[in-house]
């Protein structure tokens, strides 16, 4: 028989995805049947035989209707053909018996059937045997052969002679050195594993494809090949991840797991570099957008030096709302007061507008210690004896200071922020002892000294000393009136060129 | 008086337009729903109230760009002459375009088969980070490990002002708001007595796409560009006219704002509170303006820097006052200047010496800017863009056919450069790339709409989030498109 007008129309595939809602009918329906049938033979329940005969008839329907879908289902192909096999046998068996058993009790053709009464238990038990078989061979071929048992505990797993059940299946596991890490084994294949081979795998084989072995992998599907070796852009593994969702094409199907931007990227680098068997990540040449990647996928501290320097000390610290009194008190003053983020209550305050500000004042940002981060006292009237109050800002993050009469005296109140990573000193009256000073600061990341009293000497010293701490002394004038010049000959030359 | 009273009702009377007919019968129906199905329609009511200028909005996660000077070459500077260093090309000078990279393309002003064009300037790299620049960037080059290029940029438009209409505001056609504004809607801006964007031009005209690409579209207006002048009056008419003291142009405004907010409560137009902010605003800046865009207390070896000329308005001036509004917390500083679009017509409009013409009037200021940023301070979280709306073709233009008097490149979508540098991009990097010739990127492809979730995110937006409900559905800058470059961020 032709099907094919009415698999290419998509008829055959619609009304075939119907098989695993109907399938439910025949098995609610002729369990129950059995139950009655059982429950009435031990004179539990009063049931005549018209009701089970009843049920027993729409079970046969409904089984009758799950075959057809079913067949229909199994045209868009892609499932193992000796599990399908079975399952279809099976499915029509159950239709099959189910009749059988029907027909023989029926009012008006049962009476002809010679030794009718004799087939009904044995049909009815193969109607019901078959319908538990059937629906665990469906269920291995939507879900794969391992979905039932995959997740069975301790003790019955060693009992019954399984491997110890691994933790969370389809997550990488950590690699310790991954510059040794095999490319496929280590990195593709468990991205493959949790996106991929739940449908292209030994017992089911989406489009002709199975990519839970590097051979079958590069072999690839009804389609040929699924890459070209080499240009990522051009295979069709890659491109169909990178289709829209909604795209009758992308891959993984909508609404399955997708593969994250991260993923892709790593797949790609990998066909770039020729998808190689057996290449360690060291034999292999690593693009930027890949480094951090790589560094993610490693266990311990190697990774975590890359990331350190986008984190700062108040990433995740957690402090409860500001007082909104005090906050009203500066803005009355003259002060901005903004939330640093939606995701907690840190405070960003400026005097950008308040160059009146005085030591005084700070008395204003007291009740607001805890919360405030980013602080702005340039240019104002901050002297010494304010700055020492802000020894209580534990996590205070960046402080300017800049044109400011504050001195090296002032400075030591800061000694002890933990939190602190960025002082603004410029145009100050600081010297190199207070440069060194505010060097202790324990996690200080930059310092501005341009136009202070700070030498070049006693910055080139504590650059030595502390060659982490970006220390940022400008350019002097000399320095600067040298920038201005150098292209000067150069636009000469050009111009004589041109012209 | 009674001539004021008149107006009064007359501008009343004109208010009461068609649409507040039928929202007043639909209060009447109530029962039909006429007047919510009215209301969707960004009719003024009670939800568009976010015009008040600094209310407290809040970035999604800690920025590491707090401020943003963007600059803009209008007119689309060549990559291959700048920074896309392509030796392949070299070789190709004068001969004729491949095939297939006419196949299936439009060219805003090349037709058949164009001679390929060789880069004219000489390439050498410097820095540790070993960055590809040319001569015709002497200053820059000394900044070369602060920069981030994104080399494999590509756009949709080929003709200006759609190009740039999508760099600066996410949609080629008029009516969105700019990057800025929505960098001044979501986070306010941090200094009371300046405008939270600003914008000031150089180059002789305005950017081909007007005053829309810093406009705010249909958020309150009180978002848009607020644009400076860099001679005289920074801003017009903002000084108070002969005879007029402070205390009566207060009292001026504060009448004229007492009776603005009486027709507010009336009609509940949100673009009545930004006029109300505007004119508050405006008084503030009668005292800041002046102050912050005076460049003559800068010491004379900062002007010499940035190449800065006395009582001349230029892009080295702009860059200067870029960096002193900057210092003052403006949040988005926008520069534009006119005159890269090399297509080899003229002397001036080409990538031989026009080009080196304009990089000799710009280049010095930008490198002084990221200089001087640095050492008080502020790049730190001060993010720096430069780049043009397009890119240029490695192809010599050809129009109608004709050889061109001067060496020229026509519009280019499918690559240019872009970089970036402070305010927490990576420095020292380079980001994708473009095939031998430099015609098309070929890894790690950027979007217009990509560039533009990331300088959102370095400002502390998922841009996937950040939206304003306009016409029944929430927009975004990047509209339905738009991925953050990680690699980019450091």
């Amino acid at each position: 028989m032709d099907f094919s007008f009415f698999v290419d129309s998509g008829w055959a595939t619609f009304l075939g995805r119907f098989h695993p809602i109907l399938v439910h009918l025949p098995i609610g329906f002729l369990m129950i049947a059995a139950l009655l049938e059982i429950s009435r033979r031990l004179g539990r329940i009063e049931v005549s035989e018209a009701t089970i005969s009843f049920v027993l008839f729409w079970g046969a329907v409904g089984a009758t209707l799950s075959c057809m879908a079913g067949f229909l289902l199994s045209l868009s192909g892609g499932y193992d053909a000796d599990l399908l096999s079975d399952h279809q046998w099976q499915g029509i068996g159950v239709a099959a018996f189910a009749w059988i058993a029907w027909l023989v009790k029926s009012d008006w053709i049962g009476e002809k059937i010679p030794f009718g009464p004799l087939f009904y238990l044995p049909a009815f038990g193969l109607a019901t045997l078959l319908t538990l078989t059937a629906g665990h061979h469906g269920g291995s071929l939507t879900h794969g052969g391992d979905y039932l048992t995959q997740y069975t505990p301790e003790p019955f797993r060693a009992l019954a002679g399984m491997p110890p059940l691994q933790q969370k299946t389809g997550v990488a596991k950590p690699i310790a050195n991954v510059q040794q890490a095999v490319v496929y084994a280590d990195i593709v294949q468990p991205i493959l594993e949790a996106r991929c081979t739940q449908c292209h795998n030994s017992s089911k084989q989406k489009g002709d494809l199975r990519m839970d072995e590097y051979a079958l992998l590069m072999k690839g599907g009804e389609n040929g090949q699924i890459m070209v070796v080499g240009k990522s852009a051009e295979s069709d593994m890659i491109k169909r991840c990178l289709l829209p969702e909604n795209d009758d094409n992308h891959m993984p199907p909508k609404g399955k797991p997708q593969l994250t931007p991260d993923q892709i990227t790593l797949l790609s680098w990998w066909i770039d570099q020729g998808a190689p068997a057996d290449k360690k990540v060291a034999e292999l040449t690593v693009s930027e957008p890949v480094k951090p990647l790589l560094a993610a996928l490693q266990d311990g501290s190697a990774s975590l030096k890359e990331a350190e320097s986008s984190l700062s000390a108040i990433d995740g610290l957690e402090v409860k709302a500001g007082n909104e009194e005090a906050i009203r008190k500066l803005t009355e003053a003259g002060l901005i007061v903004r939330s640093l983020s939606a995701n907690n209550h840190l405070l960003e305050v400026s005097a950008v507008n308040a160059s009146g500000f005085d030591d005084k004042q700070m008395a204003l940002l007291l009740p607001l210690s805890e919360q405030i981060t980013w602080l702005k006292l340039g240019r104002t009237a901050l002297t010494d004896a304010g700055l020492q109050q802000l020894s209580k800002f534990k996590n205070l993050n960046k402080l300017h200071l800049e044109y400011t009469a504050i001195t090296d005296a002032g400075l030591s109140g800061l000694k002890g922020l933990p939190r602190l990573e960025y002082m603004n000193l410029v145009g100050t009256n600081i010297t190199d002892e207070g440069l060194k000073v505010a060097l202790t600061v324990k996690n200080l990341r930059s310092v501005y000294v341009w136009q202070t009293k700070v030498s070049e000497e006693g910055v080139k010293a504590q650059r030595k000393a502390f060659p982490k701490i970006n220390i940022n002394n400008g350019m002097t004038e000399a320095s600067i009136a040298a920038f201005a010049k150098a292209g000067d000959s150069l636009y000469s030359e050009l111009s004589t060129k041109t012209n | 008086m009674e001539k004021l009273l008149r107006e009064l009702e007359y501008r009343r009377v004109e208010e009461q337009t068609r649409r507040h007919f039928l929202k007043n019968m639909g209060f009447g129906l109530g029962a039909l729903g006429l007047g919510s199905l009215l209301g969707g329609c960004n009719e003024p009511n009670a939800t568009n109230h976010s015009a008040q200028e600094g209310a407290q909005k809040v970035p999604h996660f800690r920025p590491t760009a707090k401020r943003v000077i963007y600059i803009h070459m209008a007119g689309a500077p060549s990559q291959l002459e700048l920074f896309d260093y392509k030796p392949e090309l070299v070789k190709y000078d004068g001969v004729d375009c491949p095939a297939e990279f006419l196949e299936g393309k439009k060219f805003a002003f090349i037709q058949g088969v164009p001679k390929m064009l060789g880069p004219q300037g000489r390439f050498q790299q410097y820095g540790q980070s070993g960055a590809w620049m040319s001569d015709y960037v002497p200053y820059l080059q000394e900044v070369a490990d602060e920069l981030c290029f994104i080399k494999s940029m590509h756009t949709d438009q080929f003709n200006h002002a759609p190009a740039q209409l999508l760099m600066h505001t996410g949609g080629a056609r008029l009516g969105r708001p700019s990057l800025g504004s929505w960098a001044a809607y979501g986070l306010g801006s941090e200094n009371n007595n300046l405008p939270g964007f600003i914008v000031l031009t150089s180059g002789g005209k305005q950017p081909d796409a007007g005053k829309s690409i810093w406009g705010s579209g249909f958020l309150p207006s009180v978002y848009q560009g607020v644009q400076c002048r860099t001679g005289g009056d920074p801003v017009l008419y903002v000084s108070d006219p002969n005879g007029i003291s402070r205390d009566l142009r207060k009292n001026t405004i504060e009448a004229i704002n007492d009776i603005n907010r009486q027709t507010y409560e009336q009609v509940q137009d949100p673009e009545i509170l930004t006029r109300i902010s505007q004119y508050e605003m405006a008084f503030r800046m009668q005292m800041s303006v002046p102050e912050v865009m005076d460049v003559s207390k800068e010491p004379q070896y900062i002007r010499d820097m940035y190449g800065v000329k006395a009582g001349e308005g230029s892009f080295a001036m702009n860059c200067l006052l870029a960096r002193k509004l900057i210092e003052n917390d403006v949040r988005f500083v926008q520069l534009f200047d006119w005159g890269w679009d090399g297509h080899g017509t003229s002397a001036a409009d080409n990538v031989g010496g026009g080009l080196h013409e304009k990089c000799r009037q710009t280049d010095q200021p930008v490198a002084a800017l990221l200089q001087d940023l640095k050492m008080r301070g502020l790049l730190e979280d001060t993010l720096v863009v430069w780049g043009g709306e397009f890119g240029r073709t490695p192809m010599q233009e050809n129009r109608n056919g004709l050889v061109m008097p001067y060496m020229g490149r026509d519009h280019h979508l499918d690559a240019f450069t872009v970089w970036m540098a402070g305010g927490g991009v990576k420095p020292g990097y380079s980001h994708g790339e473009t095939d031998e010739l430099g015609y098309y990127g070929v890894k790690d492809r950027v979007h217009v709409h990509d560039l533009q979730a990331t300088i959102l995110h370095l400002m502390g937006f998922d841009h996937e989030k950040f939206t304003y409900p306009f016409q029944g559905r929430n927009f975004r800058l990047t509209d339905t498109e738009g991925k953050v470059i990680k690699p980019v961020i450091a």
